[in-house]
């Protein structure tokens, strides 16, 4: 038989194998050497927070990117919801382990603002010749503080109407949802659909509170003559038009036709595309995930007015971290340059409802072909010149999106009288906007 | 823990001081800190430095960002004291402890009393109750939100069938909290379940007869018998499932996040949303610290009156 292995034999062997592998330089010893070699190419990570299908289109301009050039290579991350990139972004920073480029949405990257750890853009800008005048002003505007760009826009929403055609049409409105929310409580009991005494189908569904609630309703807020806040954080919530609007949100729950979703996770868009409800409102964002669900004709139309017209914007748009090597922040501007280049927005906007962030994108002949055989995605962007950004209450002040969202939930959910929830949310938003305040004065607005 | 260690310490030293005028490490206390050192480097890294650290937080007002944590004195708790979600927060957990310790003892108990009798199928059965316990909360909870959905959820339809209509589970304050509670028990039951057959089954067969000789009947027998000598596990059962239930996440995250309007906020949860959610780290690590403290206060009590109970025969 062969040669017998004892521990003699493999010692020596072993002996013998670290000598060559010291005295040649193996291969393992060489590895640094080739890392170098390619060393021209910078690598960043990217924080996203797009799944399902947005997650692939998201995919896909990062992958664009990468073939595109060969200076920077995007590794791209997906961390969950808004609220969950938020969280792991603050972990990141105390553990000093950040990306070089994360989405934030529009209640995020303000908390990370007032703490510095944002990159001012403006000489990434100028060296990148990007022409700012391009983007939708509104949008870009949203970013800027004391004249230096910090957040630019990518996933821009709105929260738009939706509806179910079929419905409606049944209940007689072929033309869609009235003009005002008054006109439309008074149509709307046409909408339910009951079988004995169970409502099968409701007019109308309310977010949740962890469903954003208080964005969605800060369009009816504006609508009916009220606001959440003025810019200086003076709480306006349980002023008598607040209220009233609150009282209308209250009214619609206690006369029958509207409810607040029974799917906390997903929130009224799949009970919308379920057909459980004829109608809601959700972000321009959710309009894919709804066209390909639904199973009856979907309309989409422009928040319902009532004193005025009341929308605001929102969604995420993409920072670089301060806490980068210059030669990263450098890369990660790349990257959004790239994806927010006309091309690239006008790409996902088509694949995402989200909206497209320049204004050639929106004049080309792809988006306005894209516009007359797909009607619903252009009603964002008629709407967009008349929204506004949104009140300081619920994106500036620390958790202000959940403290409205909560009161929202007692005026729905519990019957609360709007006056009582809003008092106790305007108590509360006073009382956590004054730490924001003098972080604002610290650092000079 | 730390007591307990620090007592054993002296016992193990104490001939050596007698002997030998200078400390020096004998076998048997070099054996001791082999044992203990690797246990007490974790708890002090996991557990008692972050409670320390809450501690310190909790005298601060913090956003987990900034780079000055400004001290605020007792703010934070006084905050808390004075605040209306706070106290619903603590009747939360109320609640949900008592129910969800009191249904899983209470059922577990009549179930393992049925898993005891000679029936058929009953190591099946046995496998069933128990297959809960080891899934992930996270997951099950998943599962729960579809069955409970009013409109298609399998619990409406059997409902249906009887002509009661479902309640709206996870968004009316007021079935919220049975929901979490009724996934909760379903989950824990398993454990509890086995746990109680294996004390029933070390229960002498001579202590029934006895009783049986002397006319007693199946009630008086198990009032006797069974409950007296299933009493350490009563009280094991009892310790671990409170603490378990006090630190329960994950069906709330998952089924209520909390909601709808704070009806299934507990402590634990409330830690959380002021911590990651709001981001006020120093509301949070008081609000933690309480938590703490309850928990410590409900295992004292418990070691010092119902251990006194326990009956190890």
């Amino acid at each position: 038989m062969g040669m017998q292995t004892n521990r003699r034999t493999l010692l020596k062997g072993a002996a013998a194998a670290a000598t060559v592998a010291l005295t040649k330089r193996s291969p393992v010893f060489a590895a640094p050497a080739v890392v170098q070699s390619t060393g021209s190419t910078v690598e960043i990570t990217y924080w996203g927070s797009w799944a399902g299908d947005l997650g692939k289109a998201e995919q896909e301009v990062v992958k664009r990117f990468n073939e595109s050039q060969q200076d920077v290579k995007v590794d791209y991350q997906y961390q969950g919801s808004y609220e969950e990139t938020a969280q792991k972004l603050t972990a990141a920073l105390a553990a000093r382990q950040t990306p070089d480029v994360s989405a934030l949405s529009d209640v995020w990257w303000f908390k990370f603002y007032l703490n510095q750890v944002l990159a001012p853009l403006n000489d990434f800008i100028a060296a990148d010749k990007l022409d700012t005048s391009d983007y939708v002003d509104s949008l870009w505007n949203e970013g800027v503080r004391k004249d230096v760009q910090y957040w630019i826009p990518f996933a821009r929403s709105t929260p738009l109407f939706y509806y179910n055609k079929d419905a409606f049409r049944e209940a007689g409105l072929e033309e869609g949802p009235p003009k005002t929310w008054s006109e439309f409580a008074k149509v709307a009991p046409e909408l339910v659909k009951k079988e004995g005494d169970k409502v099968t189908r409701t007019a109308f569904t309310h977010a949740t509170g962890a469903g954003y609630v208080a964005w969605l309703f800060q369009g009816v807020d504006w609508a009916f003559g009220g606001a959440y806040s003025d810019p200086d954080f003076k709480i306006l919530i349980n002023e008598p038009k607040s209220v009233a609007a609150g009282e209308f949100y209250r009214k619609s729950v206690q006369d029958g036709w509207a409810n607040i979703t029974q799917d906390p996770d997903n929130g009224p868009d799949s009970d919308f595309f379920n057909g459980l409800t004829a109608s809601t409102m959700a972000s321009t964002g959710g309009l894919v995930t709804i066209l390909a669900n639904a199973k009856f004709d979907v309309g989409t139309h422009f928040l319902l007015e009532e004193e005025t017209f009341g929308c605001c914007t929102g969604g995420a748009g993409l920072s670089v971290l301060a806490t980068s090597p210059k030669e990263k922040q450098e890369a990660a501007f790349k990257y959004i340059a790239f994806a927010t280049s006309p091309e690239i927005t006008t790409f996902w906007s088509q694949n995402t409802g989200y909206m497209p962030v320049r204004k050639s994108a929106i004049d080309s002949k792809e988006m306005q072909d894209f516009f007359a055989k797909n009607p619903n995605y252009k009603t964002a962007v008629d709407q967009l010149p008349k929204t506004r950004q949104q009140d300081s209450a619920r994106v500036w002040i620390p958790n202000g999106d959940q403290i409205i969202g909560k009161g929202l939930e007692q005026i729905l959910v519990n019957n609360q009288d709007p006056q009582t929830a809003f008092d106790n949310v305007a108590r509360t938003l006073t009382e956590e906007a004054q730490p924001v305040i003098e972080a604002l004065k610290a650092i000079g607005g | 823990m730390a007591i307990s260690v620090a007592h054993h310490a002296q016992v193990a030293y104490k001939p050596q001081t007698r002997t030998a005028r200078r400390w020096r490490p004998s076998g048997e206390a070099l054996l001791f800190l082999l044992f203990v050192g690797p246990n007490l480097f974790f708890f002090a890294v996991f557990s008692f430095w972050p409670i320390i650290y809450s501690a310190w937080l909790s005298f601060h007002r913090w956003d987990m960002i900034a780079p000055i944590k400004q001290y605020v004195g007792l703010d934070q708790y006084r905050y808390l004291l004075h605040d209306d979600v706070f106290h619903k927060v603590l009747a939360n957990t109320a609640v949900y402890t008592v129910g969800a310790v009191g249904g899983t003892l209470i059922l577990g108990l009549l179930v393992a009393l049925l898993l005891n009798q000679p029936l058929r199928g009953r190591d099946g059965a046995r496998a069933v109750i128990f297959a809960p316990s080891l899934l992930s909360g996270a997951a099950i909870s998943v599962v729960w939100i579809y069955m409970f959905d009013p409109r298609f959820g399998i619990i409406a339809r059997l409902l249906d069938l009887v002509h009661l209509s479902s309640p709206s589970w996870l968004t009316d304050p007021a079935w919220a909290m049975p929901a979490v509670l009724i996934v909760s028990i379903w989950k824990d039951l398993g454990f509890a379940t086995v746990i109680f057959l294996a004390g029933l089954q070390a229960i002498p067969r001579d202590l029934y007869e006895a009783a049986k000789v002397d006319g007693a009947g199946v009630l008086w027998r198990f009032r006797s018998v069974t409950l007296p000598m299933l009493s350490p596990i009563v009280f094991f059962l009892g310790v671990t499932t409170i603490l378990n239930t006090f630190q329960s996440f994950d069906i709330i995250q998952v089924m209520t996040k909390g909601g709808p309007v704070d009806a299934t906020n507990t402590l634990i949860y409330y830690v959380y949303q002021q911590g990651f959610i709001a981001f006020n780290a120093g509301r949070s690590s008081a609000a933690s610290l309480t938590l703490f403290v309850l928990m410590l206060g409900i295992t004292l009590l418990q070691v010092r009156y119902a251990e006194r109970r326990v009956h190890y025969g």
